[in-house]
């Protein structure tokens, strides 16, 4: 439900177990973000999708969700196809208010770079579940990007977070050829902060470059196409933990020859011995995304097959 | 008067003193990535050019680690020299303020590996302020021991106590206490009186020193081109690097922290390729490095 009045691009959502199903005492939205959720057989989860109208983010717009997930509810939040971050929207932003129009059609006149924003702040009771398995976030030429998400768990609740990027549009020639991206993640578990991860990847750093020449972001991101990081925490990941801590004891790094077409890692938090942080480096964002689909289907046990198909499609 | 051999003697010479290479601090068994990253053959530049293999490793090291650490050993820094010259009077108030900041390092350095290498060398820090830079009492007592260092005064008592306090800390394996680098670099330069723009330079230049050093040990670059690159290719790395971080802070001190403006105050990583390459050094099949 719209809730028209509200501050633009925020959204609400409350989750909550009843008679074994997962429903919404709130869930609201307002332009230009929108917030579905489909109905699904799985038994206490639920799914909702986080879409934007015209399927990307502008400079200025601003995003704000925050979601309550109470005692033993489990909540799946998918997106519906890569966001994509513009530089601007073409003709500005009151004309697409009135008739909104792909934003991909070719007359952007728009010159000023201004930081698109997502914040997230969510907070999950005790036996309650977030399974956060988004599309990627692709920033397209010159667009700038800034993503705060903080995430409170009680003692006992679970997280799978997955925060990924691609290095643009490629079909278009542009790798890594946006302005900035940042993006901020930050686990507490019982108020202790146990991990603030936080990515910085600055393309316009010409200014630093007083002495030395630019460095394109490509050098240093290369030759990877697609990152990703995956934060893991409580009980019903455990599986999946130990299953990817097997895995890597497995791998022995001999001095190789050409890099890697992907590769991970795997580490501890901030003084939560349950708490991982998985990362991920492919050449091309499907090996990642075959990758994490493969490392994380031990959460089909909790949130069942039909759930699980409808992330990494 | 006493002619002096330069202006600033003092801060000169503990600067002589801090960037000696036999420096017991540990630094000799980590190679910040290096390693791991040769070894998944990621540390290759642009081909043809000779010693852009380590240029571009050292870039991107450098940028990284000026940006996610050096707030953290700059505000270390700050309180340090604030309980040395009282302006912070409670001894637990000053490491009250570092346990923050250990903590929320930690928090932020999700690898496993540098966060091992982390804590090693910044422990060893501790004891090498403990046991190399408190002046004895048989040194005391010796006519010839100058002024110019300076005989040990109520500051430096104070400082002594704030690092052995900490050590204490550390050792114990208090919880909030984890001895991170960035967190003893900036203690120790505190206790030491140095400005806090000479402190983050040296910490920085001594980080860009250990990976040329690694990078002599594993046979990439020769001892003379080390010597060169560093003289010519880090100096402009570090100035750059430091101006543009200068006005970062941890945000573990400063209340009311903002999200809006995050990407310009608080620590970042700007080399993500780095985190996976330094927590995958335990996977590799040979290594000399500790990290």
């Amino acid at each position: 439900m719209s809730n028209i009045g509200q501050d633009a691009g925020h959204g609400k959502i409350r989750a909550q177990i009843h008679n074994n199903r997962v429903v919404f005492p709130v869930l609201s939205y307002t332009y230009p973000l929108k917030l579905l959720s489909p109905r699904m057989q799985q038994e206490g989860v639920a799914v909702v999708y986080m879409m934007t109208y015209g399927g990307g983010l502008v400079g200025g717009d601003s995003i704000f969700i925050s979601i309550e997930i109470e005692q033993d509810a489990r909540l799946v939040l998918l997106s519906q196809g890569s966001t994509k971050v513009f530089k601007a929207r073409p003709g500005g932003r009151a004309a697409v208010r009135a008739a909104p129009s792909s934003p991909n059609s070719p007359n952007v006149t728009t010159t000023t770079t201004t930081t698109t924003t997502q914040r997230l702040d969510v907070s999950i009771a005790t036996g309650g579940a977030l399974f956060m398995l988004p599309d990627p976030v692709t920033c397209f030429r010159d667009a700038a990007y800034r993503q705060v998400q903080t995430f409170r768990l009680a003692r006992g609740a679970s997280a799978v977070l997955l925060d990924w990027y691609t290095s643009g549009r490629r079909a278009r020639g542009e790798e890594w050829a946006f302005t900035k991206y940042y993006s901020s993640n930050e686990v507490f578990v019982d108020g202790v902060r146990t991990a603030r991860d936080v990515v910085l990847l600055d393309g316009g750093s010409a200014a630093r470059g007083q002495l030395l020449p630019r460095r394109a972001l490509a050098d240093r991101m290369g030759p990877y196409a697609c990152y990703a990081t995956v934060l893991l925490y409580g009980p019903v990941v455990q599986g999946l933990v130990r299953e990817l801590e097997e895995e890597m004891w497995r791998i022995s790094v001999f001095q190789l020859r050409e890099p890697l077409d992907l590769l991970w890692s795997l580490s501890g938090v901030h003084g939560e011995p349950d708490g991982r942080v998985v990362r991920v480096a492919g050449k091309e964002t499907e090996a990642v995304k075959t990758w994490l689909a493969h490392a994380l289907r031990g959460i089909v046990d909790v949130i069942g097959e039909e759930v699980y198909s409808k992330a990494f499609v | 008067m006493q002619p002096e051999a330069f202006p600033g003697n003092r801060d000169i010479y503990l600067l002589l003193v801090l960037s000696d290479a036999n420096l017991p601090t540990g630094s000799f068994v980590a190679s910040a990535g290096l390693e791991s990253t040769a070894a998944h053959s990621l540390h290759h530049g642009p081909a043809g050019t000779p010693g852009s293999d380590i240029i571009d490793f050292l870039h991107n090291s450098v940028d990284t680690y000026a940006r996610s650490a050096l707030p953290f050993a700059r505000d270390a820094q700050r309180i340090s020299a604030a309980y040395a010259s009282k302006e912070i009077v409670d001894l637990d108030v000053a490491l009250a303020a570092l346990a923050h900041l250990d903590a929320l390092y930690d928090a932020c350095t999700l690898n496993h590996v540098a966060r091992r290498a982390s804590c090693a060398q910044g422990t060893a820090l501790l004891t090498l302020y403990t046991r190399g830079f408190t002046c004895s009492p048989l040194l005391m007592s010796w006519p010839g021991t100058t002024p110019d260092i300076g005989l040990p005064d109520e500051r430096d008592s104070r400082a002594g106590a704030l690092v052995a306090a900490l050590k204490l800390r550390v050792r114990r394996g208090e919880s909030k206490a984890l001895g991170h680098l960035p967190v003893c670099w900036g203690v120790l330069a505190g206790a030491l009186g140095l400005t806090v723009d000479r402190g983050t330079h040296l910490h920085l230049f001594l980080h860009a020193r250990g990976v040329l050093s690694a990078a002599v040990r594993m046979n990439i670059l020769g001892p003379y081109a080390a010597q060169q690159l560093l003289l010519y290719a880090v100096q402009p790395m570090l100035s750059d690097t430091l101006s543009s971080t200068a006005h970062l802070v941890s945000g573990a001190l400063q209340n009311g922290v903002s999200w809006e403006n995050a990407d310009e105050q608080f620590p970042a990583t700007t080399w993500p390729l780095g985190e996976i390459l330094s927590a995958r050094h335990d996977l590799l099949h040979s290594r000399i490095f500790n990290s």
